[in-house]
Parts: structure tokens; sequence; C-alpha cells
């Protein structure tokens, strides 16, 4: 045991007849702001300020078993798992034994903003094991009370509080206590070396479950007596609702009602597609754009040079990059879409003042704060009740359907189920931005960087957001722009990691776009990740140096650069960086930092029939402390095959305001047979865990560019790279 | 239009509009909801099950053609307790992440086994079509191959 | 002498007769094989369309949309052109257009047989595809006409469903120029 200094938080008991106690703590986060934002998300520094706080619930069942009210959602990064593991260690009971739910906004303000950023295990680690070992001392001093010994003779295992001569179950604790309010002092926390769950590949707690097909996402939530809305959406980027009329719909076989709000126009039915079908019928007025969007207009707007720039990042002088022999290449990346497979739905029941809403939300408290805006109640009122996540990437901050959905139940005075269709998904969701990235070296005699310069240009993902304006309420979206200064989001991964390098410099670029683009996945991290590391590439080849050697030399030799380095040498050990290959066969290198885990791939490629086919990814990612390792396997394997998605095949380009595709198949994706053999080399140094979930999008995009360059000599600077490929 | 058809081993009538598709009689009338929604346009295998020993997608599926048919369902994928074969090689792999296109992976990949017992990768390339965007499909094949062990096994 | 006279004119009589009779004959076929071709002209503007040549690929691949693109999803042709194992034609596609989906369907949605690969055909090939018996899966010319008029997957082409494209002939006008086409000898070059 190792004595852990514990912040000064406030702790929350609920007891009750019957319910065993409930305790629970605040997160409290940190809020760098100004100047420091950008350094501060570069490290992983954030936490977001707000005048909420996460908070995490345990209930002790008189069972003995613990739930665990978890104030982040699962969306398929294993978090519930981790959580328990790291709750089950400090409370020394049997892993199985606790259980996980989604906390629900009734038990207050479970969570300060999102549930993203990769920053649910390493921003709950600490206050969870706190929470924890808290728990766990007052179950021994009521024990001790029972017993009739002093509490500092017992000791806790496996569920258990065991003394000299007796012991008892934290079952028999819980039902014959009755008193909780108990001072704990001198709380000691585990120490790393005597850890039995954290660090294990336990298989995932909702894993049977899901393989069952039990578990509940939020579309499939439902209500008794339950309705079915269908909400008309804007034909086209820039089109606003004005008024609408009933016309046929009305009639339809299964219409309920035809409901006209201030905001959108829609029918509640019998059945789904009764709603659709009168949806159809609908008389809408939108108000048109002036001018419908095309794709060049997009281009023109992201680009190096255009809109607001802000320098992020600057050490010593790069001013002889203005010099003709200066090494300047551009990358691009396009819009892109979530493509989660569970479109957004929500189901709501408005009943005397309150409204209930189950849905699958990255935001719980976001969407309570404008469920309750919308229907002019107290936030007290509303109940957000998160459920499983088909897939989030940023999709779940954006939920206007709950509105929708509760709007319509108040309407009908039944409980009512709306949902997007796919189409609407890709039209009427959010869209990730595209990027354009200019990077400018020059090398010395020895072919060391003296300066290097990166433009990256993009549109918005954190401005314009409800989580940025939730941070700065009650500031205005401009002014806390301003504050900010850049979009950090849009940014992300932008920043120059190789600080050997003695001048340098980051700017970024930001227009917003005439529709809404936002959070996806890692952000900027593998657009900006793309950029800067196909243009090391290309240094290196340039100058003939080995792409890891040459990578090596401009790290730093401090802690960061260190952990980069580490990931980068372990990465290329386990592909075999160097080997001679088969014929057809090459490799590429790229490495990232994000919230402070290091991440290295080695991508080897084939072209077959002109099809790029990515063999086999080698990753080394070092997340500090491992809660999961077969858990932080999952995530980088997912992250690969999503990323590589992302570089070979996907791209929305804009029609007459329509986003196009807007369908499945059309919207070109990795299926199995594009999916790669992955090998993850999990390093851990540190003493805390760091975020997983994004990191390892990072380097996929330039690991591949990087190797059909070599395979090919062909240097491709665009993603998609299966379209530029021929 | 009254409709009766046998789903998972129950007889079931329903009475619903002759279009609505299969999957909303299956999830809003039947309430089962290990089928999934994805899109609706037959495109992404979510919403997977077996109507009289073929695999399909039944967003796209009306209800007037389910007349008679036996269906099964992810629910009715196991035999009781007993998990089916490639149920059992999800948990052995750990599949799953987010978990939702699951159902519709696993009713697929049961059917490509009933009818290629031992698949090489590229008839799973080639049969195995549905999308997951978590990305598992590393684990998924492994899943596959074992799940193809498992059954031969059992026979 | 007379007798003589009237054989020889009666011989000449016939000689006359039959060379006009052949006359037209000859005239006759041509003429029809001019109607022939014609209606097979016609009949092209259709089987070149994409409702039916998406069918007909000489690979193993579908074609979907009016632009022709290879059908989504790797989809392949499978030993009995109704698809692979586990990707079946009525994994998607059932006896009908669905109207949610906007899946085409119709009864036994199938690829053509590869011998009726008309993909990079010439026009003259095409028609001989048709026609050969080898190749047309054993169809006579009565019973081609009957697929060409009546088949409930080729009747699809006139109810394709939401955003496909109609042939430029209409289902009796198309069913007009096959029987024209086979009346009159059924001709393609």
């Amino acid at each position: 045991m190792e004595k852990k200094s514990i912040n000064r938080r406030g702790f929350i008991l609920k007891t009750g007849v019957g319910l065993g106690v409930l305790l629970g703590v605040g997160v409290v986060a940190c809020g760098p702001l100004r100047r420091t934002i950008a350094q501060k998300v570069d490290e992983g520094g954030v936490g977001y300020k707000n005048e909420y706080e996460a908070y995490i619930w345990f209930e002790l069942q008189q069972d003995g078993s613990v739930i665990l009210h978890s104030p982040k959602v699962e969306m398929g990064q294993g978090i519930f798992t981790a959580l328990a593991q790291i709750a089950a260690e400090e409370l020394e009971m049997d892993f199985n034994n606790i259980k996980v739910v989604h906390a629900t906004t009734n038990h207050g303000p479970i969570d300060a903003l999102s549930t993203g950023g990769s920053l649910t295990v390493s921003t709950l680690y600490q206050p969870l094991r706190e929470l924890a070992s808290t728990m766990r001392e007052m179950i021994k001093v009521n024990a001790a009370k029972l017993m009739g010994v002093p509490a500092n003779t017992l000791t806790v295992k496996n569920g258990e509080v065991i003394g000299a001569n007796a012991k008892l179950s934290f079952a028999e604790i819980a039902t014959k206590s009755t008193d909780w309010h108990l001072k704990i002092e001198n709380l000691v926390l585990k120490s790393k070396k005597d850890f039995t769950l954290i660090g294990k590949p336990i298989p995932r707690i909702d894993l049977v479950p899901k393989v069952k097909g039990e578990t509940l996402y939020g579309i499939d939530s439902t209500f008794p007596d339950m309705l079915f809305g269908s909400v008309a959406r804007p034909p086209v980027f820039g089109a606003v609702f004005k008024s609408a009329e009933a016309g046929n719909a009305t009639n339809m076989p299964g219409v309920v009602k035809v409901i006209i709000e201030d905001s959108f126009a829609g029918v509640v039915a019998k059945s789904r597609v009764q709603a659709e079908d009168a949806k159809k019928a609908l008389k809408i007025n939108w108000i048109m754009p002036d001018k419908l969007v095309q794709q060049a207009d997009v281009e023109a707007l992201v680009k190096v040079g255009v809109g607001k720039d802000v320098i992020i990042q600057k050490e010593g002088n790069t001013a002889i990059l203005k010099n003709e022999d200066t090494f300047t290449k551009e990358y691009y990346s396009p819009l892109g879409a979530h493509a989660h497979i569970e479109p957004n739905g929500s189901v709501a029941f408005y009943q005397d003042g309150k409204v209930v809403v189950k849905m699958s939300t990255q935001v719980a408290k976001i969407t309570r704060d404008d469920v309750a805006k919308a229907l002019k109640i107290d936030a007290e009122n509303v109940d957000i009740q998160s459920q499983y996540l088909g897939g989030g990437f940023g999709r779940r901050l954006q939920t206007s359907h709950a509105i929708e959905a509760a709007l319509m139940s108040k309407s009908v005075g039944k409980p009512v189920h709306v949902f997007f269709e796919r189409t609407e998904e890709f039209q009427n969701g959010v869209l990730r931005p595209p990027t354009h990235n200019i990077l400018k070296a020059k090398l010395d005699a020895n072919g060391t960087i003296e300066a290097l310069e990166h433009h990256t240009a993009s549109a918005d993902v954190a401005f314009n957001s409800a989580i940025l304006a939730n941070i700065f309420k009650p500031l205005s979206s401009s002014i806390a722009e301003s504050l900010v200064g850049a979009d950090f989001g849009a940014w992300r991964g932008g920043m120059i990691q190789y600080k050997n390098i003695k001048n340098y410099s980051t700017t970024a670029y930001h227009k917003e776009l005439p529709f809404q683009t936002s959070w996806w996945r890692g952000l900027g991290l593998l657009a900006n990740t793309f950029a800067i590391e196909s243009f090391m590439d290309e240094l290196a080849h340039h100058s003939k140096q080995d792409p890891l050697a040459f990578r090596l030399k401009h790290l730093p030799d401090d802690e960061r650069g260190r952990s980069i380095k580490n990931v980068l040498k372990a990465a290329c050990e386990k592909a075999g960086w160097g080997k001679s290959l088969p014929e057809g066969r090459a490799m590429g290198l790229a490495c990232s930092i994000d919230v402070n885990t290091p991440v290295a791939q080695v991508a080897e490629v084939e072209i077959k029939n002109g099809q790029i086919k990515v063999k086999k990814v080698t990753c080394a990612i070092d997340p500090g402390i491992i809660i999961n390792p077969d858990g932080v396997k999952a995530q980088t394997e997912g992250a690969i095959i999503m990323g590589l998605s992302a570089t070979l095949f996907e791209e929305v380009t804009v029609k007459d305001g329509l986003a196009t595709p807007n369908a499945f198949g059309y919207y070109p994706m990795a299926y199995l047979r594009d999916a790669p053999e992955i090998d993850v080399v999990l390093l851990s140094s540190g003493d805390n865990p760091r975020g997983v979930g994004e990191p390892p999008i990072g380097p996929i995009g330039a690991a591949i560019a990087n190797a059909v360059f070599n395979l090919t000599g062909k240097r491709l600077n665009r993603i998609p790279l299966q379209s530029h490929i021929s | 239009m009254r409709i009766d058809f046998t789903i998972n081993g129950i007889p079931k009538t329903v009475d619903v509009p002759e279009n609505m598709p299969l999957l909303w009689v299956v999830r809003d009338v039947l309430n089962m909801k290990g089928t999934k929604f994805g899109c609706g346009q037959a495109a992404c295998g979510a919403c997977t099950v077996h109507i009289d020993g073929d695999a399909i997608r039944s967003c796209s599926f009306a209800a007037q053609y389910a007349q008679s048919k036996h269906i099964t369902t992810i629910e009715g994928l196991s035999s009781g307790e007993k998990l089916h074969p490639v149920q059992q090689a999800w948990i052995e792999e750990i599949v799953p992440q987010c978990g939702y296109c699951q159902p519709g992976f696993m009713m697929s990949v049961a059917n490509l086994l009933d009818k290629i017992p031992n698949p090489t990768d590229e008839e799973i390339d080639d049969n195995i079509t549905n999308i997951c965007r978590c990305g598992t499909y590393y684990r998924m094949r492994k899943a596959i191959h074992r799940a193809a062990e498992i059954k031969s096994s059992q026979l | 002498m007379k007798k003589i006279h009237s054989i020889a004119f009666m011989a000449a009589f016939s000689i006359i007769i039959l060379s006009i009779s052949s006359f037209q004959i000859q005239d006759e076929t041509a003429l029809k094989k001019e109607k022939s071709l014609d209606s097979f002209k016609q009949m092209l503007t259709v089987i070149k369309h994409p409702r039916c040549m998406n069918c007909h690929p000489s690979d193993d691949h579908p074609r979907q949309g009016n632009d022709r693109h290879v059908h989504l999803f790797n989809v392949q042709r499978g030993k009995d052109n109704e698809g692979l194992a586990a990707m079946r034609c009525n994994t998607c596609h059932q006896k009908t257009n669905n109207p949610y989906s906007n899946v085409p369907g119709a009864p036994k949605w199938h690829l053509a047989p590869i011998g009726m690969a008309w993909q990079g055909l010439s026009d003259e090939e095409i028609g001989e595809s048709i026609l050969n018996i080898k190749t047309n899966g054993g169809k006579n010319l009565e019973e081609l006409v009957h697929h060409m008029t009546k088949d409930t997957l080729v009747l699809w082409a006139w109810n394709p469903g939401k955003g496909r494209s109609l042939p430029p002939l209409n289902q009796a006008q198309f069913a007009k120029a096959v029987k024209d086409w086979a009346d009159n000898g059924a001709a393609v070059k």
C-alpha cells in the first residue's frame, strides 16, 4: 500500500431503507484558458472547466454487489470494463459482483461535458480509486462495529471483511449496518505492484449480452404504448424551416397527429412506416439559401491562407523558409462522415411537466439543458437516460432529435420515438471538415532540419459546437472562440513534436463552412498527422536518409520525445523495419502523440489490380498504466481500421447543397476484406493511464501513404488515397 | 394484412401493412430488439435474419413475404442456453466493441458456415459484406475460422 | 400439234408463273428480313438499356444504376447465377420492388447465364447470342419470344422503382417489336 495525496473532494452520501448506500464523488477538472489552452490540449492536460462536474456514484446493494453509475457512456471503447476493474481493485471485491450502468441525469450533474477526447479512464482513474477505497474503508468501519473490534485489525479481501476470529461478507455488512455517515481519514490507495485486476485482460463485461443480441441501444429504447414520429429535415445545406401545412398527411393510415412546431414539422403515427409515408405528404415551406453550396465553395474556403490565422506554436525563427530553395509540399483530406451504424434516435415521454428521454448520447448533460430550454421547463424536470451507443465517433455530440421527440410527446401526450434515416445521417448530421496542409522545411548540409513550418487549414470542429458553448457559457460563441484562439479540434495533431529542430512554427487557419462540420474520432489528428508524417518521409527520402533514423534524430531527449522514440523503435523492431520483403510489398512508417499517448505504426502494403491493399499494420502504443490490455488492443485495432477506411476510401463531396453520396455502399468504407493483420505492441510508462480511443488513429494515413511511396515511388498527398492512385 | 410465420420456433400472427419491412415487424411489433436497423437500404447488414435457411436483410423484406416462413433472429441463434458456435467464437475472440452491428454479422456468418463449413479467407471476404464501423474485422476473421472449428468439432 | 402446243404453252406458262412467284418470294423474303431487322433495331434500344444490360454482364459482377456501375458490395454471380453461398441475390432482392429500402425486386431475381452475356458485344453478336439455343438457355424462337415478352424479370424493366430510368420503348412497343422480329424471321444481320 502506498499513501497518496487525496484531493479534497466532496463526497456525497445517500442512504435509504432497502437501498443500501449510495456514495458519490465529483470529479474536479481544471480549466486551462487563453494562451495556455493550445499547449494544454496538445499535452492532453485538458480537463474541461464547467460549473458542473462529473459525478461517479457507487451503490452498495444489500446482496453485497456494487452498482457503479458511470457518468461516461459506453460506445464500444470498453470503459465500463475498465472502470469496473479500477473500482473492484480498490474495493477488494469479486470483479463479477460489480455491475456498471449508465448514470441518468437524475443523479445530478453526472457529466461535465461529454464522453469523448479519450479522457474517460485518464480523468476518472484517480477519483474512482479514491471513491472506491473510501467505500471499502466505510464497509470496514461498519464491519468493525458489527464485530466489536477495532477497524485497523481488519482486512478486506474478495468481498469479505476478515478479522482474527470472524469474517463478514459485504452483503451482511450492507444489510446490518444503519449508519453510513462515517468519516474516513488516512485513505491509502493500492500501489501498482499490488494490483490484481488492473492490468488483466479481462473480457469486456458487456461481451456476452452483446453476443446474444440482448444489449439495448438508444434506438432500441421503448415505453409502453409508444408512438412513432418522423421529422421533415432540411432538403439541402442552408435550408431553414419556415412553416408547414398538413396537406393530406392528417388523413393517411395510422396517423395520430401532424406536428407543426416553430422549428420543425413532422408526423406521429402508430407505426414507423406510416409516419414515414405521411411525412412525405406534408407541405413544408423552407427558407432556401441564396445559392446552393458546391464542392468548389468548400475547397475555396478551406485553404491555407484563407480565414482567420492563429500561430499556435513558435520556436526560433523560420524566416529562412521564405527563400526559393525551400522544400514545400501540400496535403489534403476531404469531408468525411461518421457512418456509425446505429442511426440517432430517441424516445421521449412527457408527463405532467416532466420528461424522460432514453437515447444514445455523448452529451447527456447538454442534451438535458437543450430539452429543458425547448420545453421551457427546469432542467431538473428532464431526465436523460443514456443507453449503450451503437458507435459514437463524435456524432452523438449533436442531439436535436431529443428535442423533437420531447416536443412530439408533449403534443400527443404519449411516448414518441424519433430517429434519423440513413440518408438524413449523411445530409442532416454533421461532417468531418476537410483539411489543407502546407509544410515547408530547409535541411542543412548534414540533412538536419534547420527550420520547419506547418500551416494547417480546416473548418469548424470545436467552434460553433455545443461543447465549446457550454464551456464558456454564458459568453457568446465569438467571444469564446477569440479566447480559445484557434479551433483546437481542427488543429489537433498539428503541432510539431520534432523539437530538436531549432526553428519551427505551426499556424492554424480557420473558416466556417456554409453547413455544420464537427467532431470526428481524433478530430484533426488523422489529417494533420498524415500531412506532417508524409512530409517527414518526403524529407528523409529527399535527403536519402532512413525514415526511422531521420525521425529519431529530430525528436528531443525529454520525456515526451523519448516516449515517441520508444514507440517508433518498438514498432519498427516488431515489424522488422528494413528487412527484405516479398516482391511487390513495401513498408511505411509514421508516428504521432495525442493526449500524451505516443503511437507508431508500420504499414505493409501491396497493390493489386490498382487497389492499395494493406496487408499488415504493426503498432506500438504507450498509454501509461494499462487497465485492460485486451481493451487497449481492441481500441487500437479499431482505430487503425477506421483510419485505414478514411485514408483509403472515404470522401463526401457537395453538389447543389447535397452531401454526396448519402448511402452506405456508395460511401466507400472498409469491409472485412480490407482489414489487415494487426500486431499491437503495448508499452506502459508512467503512473497514470492516458487516452487510448483516439491516439492510434493518428499515424495510419501517413504510414500507408509512405508505404505506397516506398512501393511505387509515387507520393499520394490526397486522402482518400485509393481515388488518387491512378 | 394478417400474416402468419414462425420466428425462433414460435408461431406468430401479426396484422401489419403488407409492405412494412420485416425488420420493423420484428423490432416494433414483436419487440425483439436484437435485429438492428442500420440503413434501411439493405446496405449494411445490421438487420440480417435467416428466412427458410437463407441470410436475408430484413429491412428490405416486405412483411407480406413472411407468410408461412421460418424466421430465425439473433435471439434464436443459440439453442437454449447453449450458444451457437459463432457466438462461442465471438466470445473467445472478444469481437464486439460497440456491438451494434454484431448480431447481423453473426447471422450472416452462421449462414455462411451452414453453406460452406470451412470457408477460406477469400470465401469469407466475398460472402460477408456487412459493415462494422468500430473496425472489429481483424478479430472477426479469426472468430469466423474459430467458429468453423467449433462447429465441425460438434458434428 | 394442238396438244403439243398446249403442253408447250402450259410449260411456258408454268415457267412464267413460277418465275413470277419466285420473284415474289424473293421480294417478300427481303422485305420480311428488312422488317425483322427493323424490329431488331428497336429491340436493341431496350436490350442495350441499363435495365436489361445490368443483368447480362460478361463477367461475374452484375451492374447497377443508370450509369451501369459494378454492383456494390462485391456482389457476384455464383454457381447458379443467384449469388454466392451466403451472399445471394435474395439476401436483398425479393419478389417486388421494396418501397422503403428502394431495393428492386421481381420473382427469381438473378443474373442472366454467362452464355447470355451481352456486355461488350456488337449488335449482331447480341442477336446471335439471343438466338443460339446452346447459350440462350435452350429456348426455341417461340420460347424466346415468351421470355422477352412475358418473363417477370424482363417485365420488371418497365416497373423498375424510384430513380431508375425506363427503357426507350414501352412494354407493349417492345413486345410488338419482338413479335414482329420473330414473325419476320428473327433476323439479326
